[in-house]
């Protein structure tokens, strides 16, 4: 066996082994150094430093950041009419020099600018759909404000009810004020029209009424909106024709039989043809523009068009009650934006009436029939009714109301006629003149007012007969005053439709209770006619709502005697009482010097009862209702009188 | 509200919130009557949750005057004299108008206030003296019994016209 020579080179090859003895040698091991940059140092091979770029950062990382951001803010906006005048002036771009125009440039017309307890807000019509419209009514300022003096000089504070009652026409395009007889129905109606004119939402407004209430209506206006020019419609022919066509003027008063014939005429003219059945007048269109289902043909070349209102005011609207007739017809034909009716019956019980009145309105389709169900619901949105008793604690205990009726025309030549004859006698007698007969001629001349005894034609009993028309259609009760018997008795002749019973001197005594209990229990007795005379004690009127002076008596405090037979202070029930008084007549001057000596002890003795106080006329004062003179002996003429004391 | 003849109109600015819709505002200029003269609302305003956090409490002021008055007051064509709010969060759109801009209280909350009308008003804190002297003019035409919150009542219920009017379209 050889060996191998071990590491150092030394053999041994003489011993075998067979024991191997163990034991440790301590090696010495060196570690290697890790250096710093990881080299190791037992490397003995040096490395290679290869430069190479390192990226700098130069800019900073960022997140991305939030930034504010709101979307484009939408408006929606409303000029007012009376905001038009603000706005400032557009400014015009010159045209570039090498364009011509060639349409003239059209001016924008600018409306006419300012052209006002719980607050009473205007709500905007159930029919305004549009958000503009609704818009308009919401943002008005309350109703009191708009009124209290600041813009609208009132001569009275409306009552709640009735600023409620203004706030709804305002709002309403087509409305039927139904309120009961002297709850302020003519009040409100100019009123909503003063604020209608001032918010520019109407420019000519045409108010149709019967014939007597065109004196009534004057003054009214004059009370309740004297700054608006009312244009009476009368004359003759081509002075009419002018009138109607006349721009500029805001309010027009006509009574029913004028406007018919004239809108008929015209109407007539602006188609061409001859005057026959309503048939050949009434065009494809009525007065709102609504297309009738059955086409009448008309002239190709119309004449003068029809004269247009924003607002037609009818007021005792129950005259176009009959819907085919003339009158509901021609006036349907009025071309109108707005349409308003005025009546104190309770139109709700008739039906057929109401259709022609809202066909009127334009709620109702021409010639359409709605039932009873739809009337109803037309009703609670177009009518307004409010009765004395709903509105009573708004209201005080007793309403007076003069009543200025103009005289007919037979009435009018007989009363002329008769004080013209009655001052030439009076002037005849000179100083022979005494108080009687200056008496006697007042007495006749105030009968004449009543009636003329000729002819019989009477203004007054007109309109007690359309007011007890609306009372006994209400189921209400009034007592109506005179000083002479007769008048009563003539009276009597003429009121039989409503149930009238008489209560004067003349009636034997065993009469008179069964009278007043007939008054009082029977639904049909709607009229008491009493005189002034008749003054029984304990006699007690309280459930009459309704008193009515037909002519006046000389004393105030005679007339408040009378008056409170119906109504005493602190009593429940209110009266509302109305003082006939024939204007341009002797009448209106004797209520203006009672009123003038009522005036004048209120302020020097207070409010207190005047009962006792001296408030008739005085011998001076009756000469004074005339202008007397007599001739002297030098030829002139001298003022005849009293003397003086 | 006041005497005729003499001209100065009014602006009355007053917002509404909506839980789920956000702030609608609204401006309603009037004579110095009370009289509509114009009226601009915007379409309903509405922050998200990020903008809700970030803007803490500064979110409602900026939302009113910031976003809403200042939009308001630039659609005008009838440019108010004077601004009145209700709400006080609208007096941070003074630095953006040079009309004077007046919060309506029920009573007198500092010495810098001012009686108009029934109410009284008080003014941002860095335009006190310029405003109260814009005011002076006003205090001759309003009427003492002029109730100022009234314009205020009739813009919310314009506002709630138009959000029915724009839920029902």
């Amino acid at each position: 066996m050889s060996q191998e020579p071990g590491e150092n080179g030394a053999t041994d090859g003489t011993s075998a082994v067979t024991e191997v003895g163990v034991s440790s040698v301590p090696v010495a091991v060196a570690t290697p150094d890790i250096l710093i940059s990881g080299m190791n140092s037992a490397l003995r091979r040096l490395p290679t430093p290869e430069p190479s770029a390192a990226k700098l950062l130069d800019s900073v990382g960022y997140v991305p950041s939030w930034k504010p951001f709101w979307p484009k803010v939408r408006t929606f906006g409303l000029t007012f009419p009376a905001g038009m005048e603000f706005l400032p002036p557009k400014e015009e771009k010159p045209a570039p020099a090498d364009l011509v125009a060639i349409a003239p440039k059209q001016k924008k017309e600018v409306p006419e600018g300012e052209a006002p307890k719980k607050p009473t807000r205007i709500k905007p019509p159930a029919d305004a759909l549009s958000l503009e419209d609704r818009l308009f009514y919401v943002l008005q300022p309350p109703l009191e404000s708009w009124l209290r003096g600041q813009e609208l000089i009132m001569p009275f504070e409306p009552f709640q009810y009735q600023y409620e009652g203004i706030a709804w026409l305002f709002a309403q395009k087509c409305a039927l004020l139904a309120d009961e007889m002297g709850l302020g129905k003519t009040m409100q109606t100019i009123t909503a029209l003063r604020l209608l004119l001032r918010s520019g939402q109407v420019r000519r407004v045409l108010m149709v009424c019967p014939k007597p209430l065109i004196p009534n209506w004057q003054r009214e206006f004059k009370t309740w909106a004297e700054e608006i020019p009312v244009t009476t419609i009368e004359g003759d022919g081509p002075r009419r024709n002018m009138i109607w066509r006349m721009p500029g003027s805001f309010v027009l008063l006509a009574n029913y039989e004028l406007v018919v014939r004239d809108f008929q005429q015209m109407m007539l003219e602006n188609r061409g043809g001859t005057l026959g059945g309503k048939a050949d007048i009434v065009g494809d269109v009525d007065g709102l523009g609504r297309r009738r289902q059955v086409s009448i043909g008309g002239d190709e070349n119309p004449g003068p068009p029809l004269p247009k209102f924003d607002l037609v005011v009818l007021d005792e609207a129950q005259r176009i009650k009959n819907r085919e007739g003339l009158t509901a017809t021609i006036i349907r034909e009025i071309p109108r934006r707005r349409s308003l009716c005025l009546t104190g019956t309770p139109i709700e019980n008739r039906p057929e009436e109401m259709v022609s009145l809202f066909e009127f309105m334009g709620v109702v389709p021409p010639n359409a029939n709605p039932d009873i169900r739809q009337l109803s619901s037309l009703s609670r949105e177009y009518i307004l009714r409010r009765t004395k008793d709903l509105v009573m604690k708004d209201m005080p205990p007793r309403l007076d109301r003069d009543e200025y009726i103009e005289l007919g025309p037979a009435q009018r030549i007989a009363y002329d006629q008769a004080e013209k004859d009655g001052i030439m006698h009076l002037n005849e007698m000179g100083e022979q003149i005494n108080i009687q007969n200056v008496f006697e001629l007042v007495l006749r001349l105030k009968q004449i007012s009543n009636y003329d005894p000729l002819t019989q034609e009477s203004a007054k009993l007109e309109r007690l007969c359309a007011d007890m028309e609306e009372i006994s259609a209400s189921g209400g009760k009034a007592i109506l005053f005179s000083q002479w018997t007769k008048t009563i008795d003539w009276i009597a002749e003429r009121t039989k439709d409503y149930g009238r019973l008489v209560y004067h001197g003349g009636v034997p005594a065993k009469q008179r209770e069964p009278i007043l209990d007939k008054f009082k229990n029977d639904p049909k007795s709607h009229l008491l006619l009493m005189s002034y005379g008749t003054g029984a004690v304990g006699l007690n009127l309280q459930f009459a709502g309704y008193v009515f002076l037909f002519d006046r008596w000389w004393n105030p405090a005679v007339e408040d005697q009378a008056i409170n037979r119906a109504h005493r202070i602190g009593c429940k029930s209110q009266v509302i009482v109305s003082k006939f008084i024939c204007t341009d007549t002797i009448e209106e001057r004797i209520d203006k010097v009672l009123n003038e000596k009522r005036e004048m002890f209120r302020r020097v003795l207070g409010e207190g009862d005047n009962e006792n106080a001296q408030l008739s006329m005085n011998a001076g004062e009756i000469f004074g209702l005339f202008d007397l003179k007599a001739r002297n002996k030098a030829g002139g003429a001298k003022k005849i009188g009293p003397k003086v004391a | 509200m006041a005497s005729s003849g003499q001209k100065f109109h009014l602006g009355f600015l007053s917002v509404v919130e909506l839980p789920s819709a956000g702030y609608v505002g609204g401006l309603l200029v009037t004579n110095q009557l009370g009289r509509p003269l114009e009226f601009q609302c915007t379409t309903p305003v509405r922050p998200n949750r990020t903008q809700e956090i970030l803007y803490g409490p500064t979110l409602r002021p900026f939302l009113l005057a910031d976003l809403i008055g200042k939009t308001l007051f630039e659609r005008l064509t009838v440019k108010p004299t004077a601004i009145l709010v209700g709400d006080a969060d609208f007096l941070a759109l003074r630095p953006h108008l040079t009309a004077p801009v007046a919060v309506v209280c029920d009573k007198e909350s500092s010495q810098t206030s001012m009686k108009l009308g029934q109410q009284w008003l008080r003014f941002h804190d860095e335009h006190v003296d310029a405003d109260r002297a814009a005011m002076k003019e006003a205090g001759s035409i309003i009427v003492a019994d002029c109730d100022l919150r009234e314009p205020i009542d009739r813009i919310r219920e314009a506002l709630e016209e138009t959000l029915k009017a724009g839920a029902a379209a």
